[in-house]
C-alpha cells in the first residue's frame, strides 16, 4: 500500500516532509509505547493514537500552539509521573515544564523514525538526567544512601499500599531510584541505562538489586 | 557475608535472567530448591517488579500548560524591531469588502470548477488572482514543504507582534486568513474526486499563495514596516 493510499491524501501533500514524518509515525508503535492517559488534564478527550496524533503531531511541528497543547494534555501526565518517580518528588512540576518546552523546541528535528510518545519519553528522560548532571554531588549519590534503609525499613502507614509504594520509590537514594524507575517501571535495559547515566552494566545492575532490595519491604 | 547474602545479591540477575552461565543458574536453582528465606526474598523481589510495571500515571495537581505556553517562542524568520510603537489599523470597510470578495472569490471558483467544465465559463485563474492581490503571483506547489515553514514562520511572527496591531485589523485579518483557509480546505477537498483538474489546482496554488500574501502583509504592519500597499 502506498503511503497516498494509506492516508487518502493527494500524492503531493502525501510527499511532503510534515506527511512522510507522520506516515512513518503510523507505522512505527512499538516498544516503550506510553500509557495512554485515559482523560486529558482539561477534562478533554485525549489525542487518540494512528492518525489523529499525526496529525497533531504535524501541526505542532508547524508551530500550532494549539495543537500542541492537546498534545500536551494527553501526555502530561506520563511524562509527569515519569519527572515524579525519576526525581523523587522534587521540581516535579518544573521539570515537567521545561520537558514540554524541550519537546516544543525540538519538534522540528523530530523525523518520526520512532513513535511520537517514544521520543516525547526519552526527551523527558534526558531532561531529568541533565538536571540531575548538573548536581555536583551526582556521582556520591550513586554510592551513598545506605542510610535509607532504615527509614524505608518499615511499610508507611497509609490505606492506600499504591501510594505507599511511590512514597517508598521517592525516599530511594537517587541513584537507585533513577535505574530502578528506568529498568522496572520503564523498561530500559541494563546496556540503555548505562548510557544514559554514563556508568557500567555493572553498576546499574548493583543499584537495581539494591532498589528493589529496599522496596519489597512495602509490599507487605 | 554470609551464603544467603551471596545468593541475594544475584536474585535479580536470576529474576531477570540477566547475566547468570547457565551453571550459576543451576547453582541457585539448586539453592532454592532448599532455602525457604532466599524463596522468599525472591517472591518479594518478582512482587516488587511487578508492581513497578502496575504503576499508573497521574496528572499533575497544578495547572502546568500556562507556564509553558508563555516560554514556547515559535522561531521567527522576522528579526522584530525594537523600538517600533507605531499602530497600524485598515478602514474597516477596506478589511470587511476584501474578506468578502475572498469568501467569494474562493466559493464560487470551486463551485464553478466542481459543477462543469470549467474552460467554458471561467476567465483565467491568474488574472483574477494578480488583480485582487498587487503582489506578483510565485506559483507555490501543494507539497512545497517551504511554503509550510514559511506559513508556519509567518505566523509566528504575527503572533508576536499581534499586539502592536490595532484589534479590529487584528480580527478582520483572522476573519481573512479563516476564509482562505476554508478556500484552500475545499480545494482540497474537491481535488481529491477530480485530482486533474487544472483549475481547482490552480485555484488550492493560488489560495495558498493568498494566504502566504496576507500574511506577509499582517507581519510587515505587526513588525512596524506600515508598507500596507505591499
Amino acid at each position: 500500500m502506498t503511503a497516498t493510499h494509506a492516508t487518502g491524501l493527494l500524492p503531493e501533500i502525501a510527499a511532503s516532509p510534515v506527511c512522510r514524518r507522520a506516515i512513518s509515525l503510523r507505522s512505527e508503535r512499538q516498544e516503550r509505547a506510553p500509557k495512554p492517559a485515559a482523560v486529558a488534564s482539561s477534562g478533554r478527550a485525549p489525542v487518540g493514537t494512528g492518525a489523529e496524533l499525526d496529525d497533531y503531531v504535524a501541526r505542532a511541528a508547524a508551530g500550532d500552539v494549539r495543537a500542541f497543547e492537546r498534545l500536551y494534555e494527553t501526555h502530561v501526565p506520563r511524562v509527569h509521573s515519569l519527572v515524579r518517580r525519576m526525581a523523587g518528588g522534587r521540581d516535579t512540576d518544573e521539570l515537567t515544564q521545561d520537558v514540554f518546552v524541550r519537546v516544543w523546541q525540538k519538534l522540528g528535528s523530530f523525523r518520526g523514525d520512532a513513535a511520537f510518545g517514544t521520543w516525547l519519553h526519552r526527551l523527558a528522560v534526558n531532561v531529568v538526567i541533565e538536571r540531575f548532571r548538573q548536581d555536583a554531588t551526582r556521582r556520591q549519590r550513586l554510592h551513598d544512601g545506605d542510610e535509607i534503609f532504615d527509614t524505608l525499613a518499615s511499610p508507611l502507614r497509609s490505606g492506600d499500599i499504591r501510594m505507599d509504594f511511590e512514597s517508598a520509590l521517592e525516599r530511594l537514594p537517587d541513584g537507585a531510584r533513577e535505574i530502578f524507575v528506568l529498568h522496572d517501571v520503564e523498561g530500559y535495559k541494563h546496556r540503555e541505562i548505562g548510557t544514559l547515566l554514563q556508568i557500567s552494566s555493572g553498576t546499574s545492575k548493583a543499584q537495581l538489586h539494591r532498589a528493589r532490595m529496599m522496596l519489597r519491604r512495602h509490599l507487605k | 557475608m554470609n551464603h544467603t547474602d551471596h545468593v541475594t545479591d544475584r536474585l535479580s540477575d536470576y529474576l531477570d535472567d540477566d547475566g547468570l552461565t547457565p551453571e550459576q543458574r543451576a547453582a541457585l536453582d539448586a539453592h532454592l530448591a532448599t532455602c525457604g528465606e532466599c524463596r522468599g526474598a525472591l517472591d518479594e523481589l518478582r512482587a516488587v517488579v511487578t508492581r513497578a510495571a502496575a504503576l499508573t500515571d497521574r496528572a499533575p495537581a497544578a495547572e502546568l500548560w500556562s507556564g509553558i505556553a508563555a516560554r514556547i517562542e515559535p522561531p521567527a524568520v522576522l528579526k522584530m524591531p525594537q523600538r517600533q510603537t507605531r499602530r497600524f489599523s485598515f478602514t474597516l470597510p477596506q478589511l470587511v469588502a476584501a474578506s468578502l470578495a475572498l469568501m467569494v472569490l474562493s466559493g464560487g471558483l470551486v463551485w464553478v470548477a466542481r459543477s462543469g467544465d470549467p474552460r467554458a465559463s471561467l476567465p483565467p485563474v491568474v488574472a483574477l488572482e494578480e488583480s485582487a492581490d498587487s503582489e506578483p503571483m510565485v506559483p507555490v506547489t501543494f507539497a512545497d514543504a517551504q511554503y509550510d515553514d514559511a506559513v508556519a514562520d509567518l505566523e509566528q511572527a504575527l503572533a508576536k507582534g499581534r499586539d502592536r496591531l490595532d484589534p479590529e485589523t487584528i480580527r478582520v485579518i483572522e476573519a481573512s486568513l479563516r476564509s482562505i483557509d476554508e478556500a484552500i480546505d475545499q480545494s482540497r477537498k474537491a481535488l481529491k474526486a477530480d485530482p486533474a483538474n487544472v483549475y481547482l489546482n490552480n485555484h488550492f496554488a493560488a489560495s495558498r499563495n493568498r494566504k502566504l500574501a496576507l500574511l506577509r502583509r499582517a507581519t510587515a504592519l505587526a513588525l512596524g514596516d506600515g508598507n500596507i500597499g505591499g
